[in-house]
């Protein structure tokens, strides 16, 4: 298979990634897309070089998440925004606006109340403590974790006992 | 929510995002070309730019300098030619390693502190460029008044000197020095925090 349809599938078959991801990182939906677009352009970087020595979710939640913080350092710099968009990156814009209605359990707009809810509570955790709280709730293991993020496992397992503990008290004020 | 609601409701997310498309072959391809990368390209052009005038007129005061002919002029115009050339080259450094930062060679906690590092020498930089910025503007009055002039601002007529525009500029600068000073202060002491918290 071709580089790049190889790298197409790669990301359409983990898109959901990305898109969380940026949810947690950007300040709006503007933002997401810029975001968005950057981790792509870094995992299209980097894709002839990832050989495979670890799981493609593992890469990609790596660029993806460096990328976010380097992204937030630029986003100070910068002062303002040049964006260059397309027909193709105002659809992103629209879709990356918000994730429809599930067929189950409450209503669409209840869900869609506890979803911004949801990512409102973990935007108030540091950068160290969105890292590792996005990867726990992907259901990543502390040992993909500890690779992804470069703490030890012991090191995830305590944090994750903090940031959890932290995320109850901000949930229950 | 619990934080068990809070994992249910994120699967069910997860699984909503998957089936969503939101990206096609066409948009992904274009999202890999340059042309979505100029943001940060573009700052450090404005940076570059600044750099070029900076070196422009280093250049002129060292062609110059002869021009000068007391040791308080000479000296005023050596350290001017000094802050022109050592600024903008820490700048355009300071922002080429940001830039050049290969992203997917490092872990989250590696990027992080990098970030933070390379935020705190930024922001140092930023902080020397304020406090220095109206020294320079001191001392460039005079280079500049006997390059173009030939004359000497220390020797002439001291009440046909703009005095109300050079005090309304330093009142300016001292409140803008304040202000900057807080802002600096605040996101020094949030790099600061980061690199605390990872070495726990």
């Amino acid at each position: 298979m071709q580089p790049k349809q190889d790298f197409i599938q790669t990301i359409k078959d983990n898109e959901g990634i990305i898109y969380k991801i940026t949810r947690v990182y950007a300040k709006d939906v503007e933002d997401q897309k810029d975001l968005y677009q950057e981790i792509v352009y870094q995992l299209w970087k980097s894709f002839d070089t990832f050989k495979g020595q670890s799981k493609i979710s593992t890469w990609m939640y790596r660029v993806a998440l460096n990328t976010s913080i380097a992204h937030l350092n630029r986003e100070k710099k910068k002062g303002h925004k040049v964006s260059v968009d397309s027909e193709h990156m105002d659809r992103l814009h629209v879709s990356l606006g918000k994730v429809q209605e599930p067929q189950l359990g409450s209503t669409g707009s209840q869900w869609q109340e506890q979803i911004d809810l949801l990512y409102a509570h973990i935007k108030e955790l540091n950068l160290i403590e969105k890292g590792l709280i996005l990867l726990f709730l992907e259901g990543k293991a502390y040992e993909e974790i500890a690779a992804i993020t470069g703490f030890t496992v012991t090191n995830v397992g305590t944090r994750l006992t903090r940031i959890k503990q932290k995320l109850k008290t901000n949930i229950q004020k | 929510m619990e934080l068990e609601e809070m994992k249910t409701l994120w699967e069910e997310m997860s699984l909503k995002v998957e089936k969503q498309q939101l990206v096609t072959d066409q948009l992904i391809m274009e999202m890999t070309q340059q042309k979505y990368r100029n943001k940060f390209s573009k700052l450090f052009m404005y940076e570059a730019s600044g750099a070029v005038v900076c070196y422009i007129m280093a250049i002129f005061m060292l062609f110059n300098m002869d021009k000068l002919d007391t040791w308080y002029l000479l000296a005023c115009g050596i350290l001017c030619v000094g802050f022109l050339a050592i600024l903008p080259f820490f700048s355009l450094r300071s922002l080429n390693r940001i830039k050049r930062l290969e992203i997917s060679n490092y872990s989250y906690k590696e990027t992080l502190v990098r970030f933070a590092k390379s935020k705190k020498r930024m922001l140092l930089l930023q902080r020397l460029g304020l406090y220095i910025s109206p020294l320079f503007f001191l001392m460039v009055l005079p280079v500049t008044n006997k390059m173009f002039n030939d004359k000497d601002m220390f020797q002439s007529d001291i009440s046909a000197f703009p005095w109300v525009f050079v005090g309304i500029f330093f009142v300016f600068i001292i409140l803008f020095s304040r202000w900057g000073y807080g802002c600096y202060k605040s996101m020094t002491n949030s790099a600061e925090n980061v690199l605390k918290e990872l070495d726990d």
